[in-house]
């Protein structure tokens, strides 16, 4: 890109999203319209602040509602405005704002929307191309549409939960966050830019139904064609496997401690070559003629031995050293990293400036994280802070829908921007 | 119609790149699969059709592959690449997911360059840069490094590891981000009329997808303590996994906020005449009840419920606590998720022809529901080189003669 060429402009440019979503689900899917280029104008409401804005950290201070690390984090890229959906000149503000809109999410359960007014078919009224999202645990439909779930129990229900653990062990281990708010929310994402590209072919809106646990169900498929075509049910093997793995076969495949209080290494040999080149450079050439491993078939047999002996043999080693021996052989291998590791000590993370750093009027500077979708042409952005509560009320009503100072005043006096 | 419709993908991907090609081809783009001779790795991944493995027995296959097209084509031998670049003067996208380090068939960037209205997707462990570029690989190594495995393990199980959740869930994480990247690239090329190259690091994909660790991490350098079941956190907390009378286990997150649903709750527990200390006026204050600051109220509390659930049977525990508006839920395996009328009413699984076979299999289906362009599984997936006459010959115009002289030399199946 030269001087002269017109700063590039991000996909999503032009697109206006309408944001009724709170806690993880919803606003992942927003933040990643915003990071496309999406204008995100979250509608928040005094009376039912969204509970990431209480949750911590607060670097600076808990000074609520604009102190939160997590909301700064799931929430840069988007506006944000305040307006009581259940006041007369509230819903108006509402549907004004959706005429002029181009997608409205909300991941509320599944009849507030309906209850205050604003079901698909009244949002058509004001915008018959109107995008509509809605996110909720069982979707809109069906005899169960007013059960609700958080990730936690949408995983559970899903069959994810259950997927994940040690054979033996009384309980699975679950996935310790709320994977499926993630993947909520990127469904969303996903299904929100292709009704966008169909919209401009077609000039057609719809409404995406969405429920939680199905974006889940979605995600075990060869186990749940192991039980309709095979008949076997997921307990009756053994499973959850621990970090073995069933399906691709494999042998090694499992974590090893390496030094220090809990550092582990994965290693997997998915191939008879990637297991002959980790003998080579293991210091312990003699596995590969060890009648025990010699083949995949052998070593899936004597799972147990291999991985002690490996084991063995890591323990104690400094485990991204380790990382790069096998690596230099070509092994896949990986040490297991938190949060923490990839801020601060990944150098491929760095390497592609996955941090950089940003202002807070409240929080300060801080780090926020990378941009995942890296366009050659239109660049994502990261540029916008979470938003202060509020802090767009006169941008939409004043720049946006024309109000006057004096019609704003009077609408923050008589509740509507509640 | 789909949202994708008339949309052409050459996805050329390998197991990274299954789940995006199958969500675009779920958006109803017609996605060719390019195989290599051999076929696809991903046909061997079990389970297989009574257990006997075989190419078109891959269970995995039947639902990674479903609704693609198969193309069999050498893409290591310059007719191979020839043909391969013929069709994609034709696509609206290529996905390809080598490494670029790792003796690729073709560089993404002189291709996008060379077909300026072509959007190439590059879907890698790594990215296009960086010193881990061409570090070897597997779905279970990009969970350890990107973040998501670090969360999840037992806490009350002393020396165990990090656990990884099973099914490819680094191909599932990445995959969504690049359909979005993908549909987000066509809406801006119908304005611009533009392609451009998406260089997407599964590993960036999977640091962002670790909820709560990543502001800790950003704005603290905290890490958290895995816990079994339940979320990782700054410190412990209550467990939130309970077993049942019939051997099941429940799932307590989401315990009531308002007192209204409290007193629901409890009124069902206590209407099987358990739980006589939910009754403390001090349960009463929603901040005594409330999870992961190790309160008394709360311990109080979790042992009423705990001998309440392992008195009663699942079903009957998950629909009680639901009428009462609390979010519980029982842990099943994705067998049992076939049984749940609500998921049958809605449509979710659905019954798809292999009549080859000769039989009808289930499937789990749509993640979305899109009233006006409906989510679809397709055609059962494709067997090896199955189309390969119908577009190189039918749609590219390649005569019979040369197609069998491509198939004797081994550059095309």
């Amino acid at each position: 890109m030269t001087d002269s060429e017109p700063n590039p402009r991000p996909p999503l440019d032009g697109v206006r999203v309408i944001d009724f979503t709170w806690i993880v689900a919803g606003p992942t899917c927003t933040r990643l319209l915003g990071d496309l280029g999406a204008e995100v104008i979250r509608v928040e409401n005094q009376q039912t602040l969204d509970s990431i804005r209480f949750g911590r950290p607060h670097p600076n201070g808990f000074d609520p509602p604009d102190s939160g690390a997590m909301f700064n984090w799931l929430d840069r890229n988007k506006r944000s405005i305040t307006v009581n959906a259940r006041h007369p000149d509230g819903l108006d503000l509402i549907k004004r704002l959706i005429r002029i809109s181009d997608v409205l999410v909300e991941n509320y359960s599944s009849r507030i929307l309906e209850n205050w007014g604003l079901s698909y078919e009244e949002q058509q009224a004001e915008s018959p191309e109107i995008i509509y999202v809605s996110l909720s645990g069982f979707g809109h439909s069906g005899p169960q549409r007013d059960y609700s779930t958080w990730g936690p129990t949408a995983q559970a229900l899903s069959g994810l939960t259950s997927m994940s653990g040690m054979p033996e062990a009384p309980e699975p281990a679950g996935w310790g966050y709320s994977y499926l708010d993630h993947m909520a929310g990127f469904t969303a994402a996903a299904a929100i830019t292709a009704a966008l590209r169909h919209r401009r072919e077609t000039g057609q809106g719809q409404w995406i139904d969405l429920s939680q646990v199905e974006t889940g169900m979605a995600l075990t498929a060869p186990a749940t064609l192991d039980f309709t075509v095979n008949g076997r049910r997921y307990r009756d093997t053994g499973n959850p496997p621990g970090n073995r793995s069933v399906w691709p076969q494999a042998a090694p495949h499992n974590t090893y401690p390496t030094a220090g209080d809990d550092n582990w290494i994965m290693i997997t040999c998915t191939s008879d070559s990637e297991w002959e080149a980790f003998c080579e450079v293991s210091d312990h050439p003699h596995w590969r003629t060890d009648a025990r491993f010699a083949t995949l078939p052998a070593r899936l047999r004597h799972q147990d031995e291999l991985d002690e002996n490996i084991g063995s043999w890591t323990a104690g080693q400094d485990g991204r050293a380790l990382m790069q021996r096998l690596q230099s052989a070509d092994v896949p291998a990986g040490v297991v990293q938190n949060g923490v590791d990839l801020v601060v000590s990944d150098p491929q993370m760095k390497a592609r400036e996955w941090t950089v750093t940003r202002h807070h009027p409240v929080i300060g500077e801080h780090l926020t994280d990378g941009l995942q979708i890296r366009y050659s042409r239109t660049p994502a952005h990261r540029d916008l802070p979470g938003p202060e509560l509020g802090e767009a009320n006169q941008y939409v009503f004043g720049d946006l829908l024309g109000f006057s100072d004096d019609r704003i005043a009077e609408l923050q006096l008589n509740g509507a921007m509640g | 119609m789909g949202a994708l419709d008339r949309i052409r993908v050459l996805d050329c991907s390998d197991p990274k790149g299954h789940f995006a090609g199958k969500l675009l081809a779920g958006l109803g783009a017609d996605v060719i699969k390019i195989e290599p001779p051999g076929g696809d790795v991903g046909r061997t991944y079990g389970p297989f059709l009574d257990d006997r493995p075989g190419p078109e027995r891959s269970l995995y296959w039947w639902h990674y592959g479903a609704g693609k097209r198969s193309v069999g084509l050498d893409l290591d031998s310059a007719d191979g690449i020839e043909l391969f670049l013929q069709l994609a003067a034709d696509a609206d996208v290529v996905l390809e997911s080598c490494q670029p380090g790792r003796g690729r068939p073709f560089d993404p960037v002189t291709l996008s360059d060379h077909l300026p209205e072509l959007i190439v997707l590059s879907l890698t462990p790594f990215g296009q840069t960086g010193p881990w570029r061409d570090h070897a690989w597997s779905d279970a190594v990009g969970l350890a490094l990107g973040g998501p495995m670090g969360s999840c393990g037992y806490d009350n199980i002393p020396g165990t590891p990090p656990i990884r959740p099973t099914e490819h869930h680094a191909g599932h994480i990445s995959g969504y981000f690049a359909a979005t990247g993908v549909c987000a690239a066509l809406y801006e090329r119908q304005e611009s009329g533009l392609g451009q190259h998406i260089d997407i690091s599964m590993h960036e994909c999977m640091g962002f997808t670790i909820e709560s660790s990543a502001p800790w991490a950003l704005y603290e350098q905290h890490p958290l303590i895995r816990q079994a079941g339940r979320h990782a956190g700054p410190q412990p907390t209550e467990p939130w996994q309970y077993p049942t009378s019939d051997g099941r286990l429940i799932n307590i997150f989401g315990m009531p906020r308002s007192e209204a649903s409290w007193l629901a709750l409890v009124g069902f527990i206590q209407e099987h005449g358990m739980g006589p200390n939910l009754s403390d006026v001090e349960l009463l204050d929603g901040r005594k009840r409330q999870l992961g600051l190790q309160q008394p109220t709360v311990a109080m509390m979790l042992a009423d419920i705990a001998e309440f659930i392992a008195a009663h049977e699942a079903e009957e525990i998950y629909a009680g606590a639901q009428a009462a508006g609390a979010a519980w839920s029982i842990i099943r395996t994705p067998d049992e998720c076939l049984a749940d009328e609500h998921w049958r009413s809605r449509g979710f699984f659905i019954d798809v022809e292999h009549e080859e076979r000769n039989r009808t299999v289930t499937f789990p289906g749509a993640p979305y529901i899109l009233s006006e362009t409906p989510w679809t599984h397709g055609v059962r997936a494709p067997m090896l080189g199955e189309h390969t006459a119908e577009i190189l010959c039918g749609e590219l115009g390649l005569g019979i003669d040369e197609l069998g002289a491509l198939i004797a030399a081994g550059v095309v199946r």
